[in-house]
């Protein structure tokens, strides 16, 4: 009789800053992270409807530092990562291929440019209706 | 070498682990003589027919597609067989074993998870009704089979395993390769085990585990694209789900 097989298997612990290893493995962290930053945003607008509601003194009050530096510092990350989100997730849709096109997906780049092109579009149109015009 | 008078070398740092001897892996460097035209598996076995013969690792085919050879070489899960070592910037070149697999001796990981996941996606053509063979065989156009032909084109290296941050997180989830694999029968015009299959997959250590870092599809050496095509399934899945919804009776 041979001796029973000794197996040993090592399992590796994964580093907590395994997503510093590839710039890839950082984007895909910032984009979960635009959660966080989506939340934030949500409270911001809660919290404005609760000066609104509070009258024409608590309002002001309120614009003085929506408007500050630090406010504005913070909304322009917002967006960035808003905007990185949206973007990646338009990068996505061209995974998904609906139709064809002779046979064929039709090209990343035409996926893309569409959802692109209607995102504009529709921000454009809202824009317009909110604040007439950019 | 013949005529170039001094032999260049190149330093190699090796992950170890050898369970009879140690509890933990180690390190162990290197050095052999290199010429241009040598891949990553020429320098390893040069170790082993030169310097250390006790040097486990698996190979077979040397030419891309046998899928054994996958090791991580400076952090990217890579096909040995197929990574110039004069492509390499970094010295020494680290090879380690592939990244969120259990190692078992050396660059030896164990794959038995990924077998189990393969088997799980039904990898087979299911029909309710097998038709008898004096009957011939299914027949199919070339349109029908370019449709799956690039998910076919896998081999089972396990590259998109070790550079899913999700399947480190959790051994359980389903994976790239395997869910690729499903959609390769999802889009073949003989199968018709659809429900069967998606049911299968679309779990919660299935394809919607997924959260599309896509560095799966980055890493593949033969362009299959599993993150492609687990958001296809996924497309599937929510189709199915929505269509069970409003068309309870509808055929699916």
């Amino acid at each position: 009789m041979a001796a029973a097989t000794v197996r040993k298997p090592y399992v590796r612990q994964r580093s907590a800053l395994w997503w510093t290893k590839n710039p890839r493995y950082l984007l895909f962290q910032l984009r979960e992270l635009t959660g966080a930053f989506v939340v934030l945003y949500a409270f911001l607008v809660l919290w404005q409807l609760w000066a609104l509601r509070g009258g024409e003194d608590a309002y002001y009050s309120f614009e003085l530092l929506w408007y500050s530096r630090p406010m504005m510092v913070l909304n322009a990350i917002i967006l960035g990562f808003a905007v990185l989100h949206t973007v990646t997730w338009f990068a996505l849709t061209a995974k998904v291929p609906l139709f064809r096109i002779r046979g064929r997906p039709p090209p990343a780049a035409l996926v893309i440019g569409a959802n692109v092109a209607i995102w504009i579009a529709v921000s454009y149109v809202i824009l317009t209706l909110l604040y007439g015009g950019l | 070498m013949a005529g170039t008078g001094t032999t260049r070398t190149i330093k190699l740092r090796i992950k170890r682990y050898r369970p009879e001897r140690s509890d933990e892996p180690f390190d162990q460097e290197f050095t052999v003589p290199f010429r241009d035209d040598m891949v990553v598996l020429d320098a390893l076995n040069y170790i082993k027919d030169h310097i250390d013969p006790t040097l486990a690792y698996r190979w077979s085919c040397r030419m891309g597609i046998c899928g054994s050879c996958g090791a991580n070489v400076d952090g990217t899960p890579k096909l040995t067989c197929a990574l110039y070592l004069k492509d390499l910037r970094r010295r020494p070149v680290v090879i380690e074993p592939l990244e969120n697999f259990a190692i078992l001796k050396d660059l030896v990981v164990d794959i038995e998870p990924f077998m189990e996941k393969l088997e799980s996606v039904k990898p087979y053509i299911l029909r309710p009704d097998d038709r008898p063979l004096e009957r011939g065989e299914y027949r199919q156009t070339p349109e029908e089979l370019d449709l799956y032909r690039q998910q076919s084109l896998c081999i089972n290296c396990m590259l998109c395993y070790a550079a899913c941050p999700v399947y480190g997180h959790d051994p359980k989830f389903l994976g790239p390769a395997a869910s690729a694999l499903a959609l390769r029968y999802e889009l073949d015009s003989r199968d018709k085990g659809s429900e069967e299959r998606l049911a299968a997959i679309a779990t919660e250590h299935g394809i919607w585990q997924c959260t599309f870092v896509g560095e799966c599809s980055v890493v593949c050496p033969k362009d299959v694209d599993p993150a492609g095509a687990i958001q296809q399934l996924k497309t599937r899945a929510a189709t199915r789900l929505m269509k069970a919804m409003l068309l309870p009776l509808a055929p699916r």
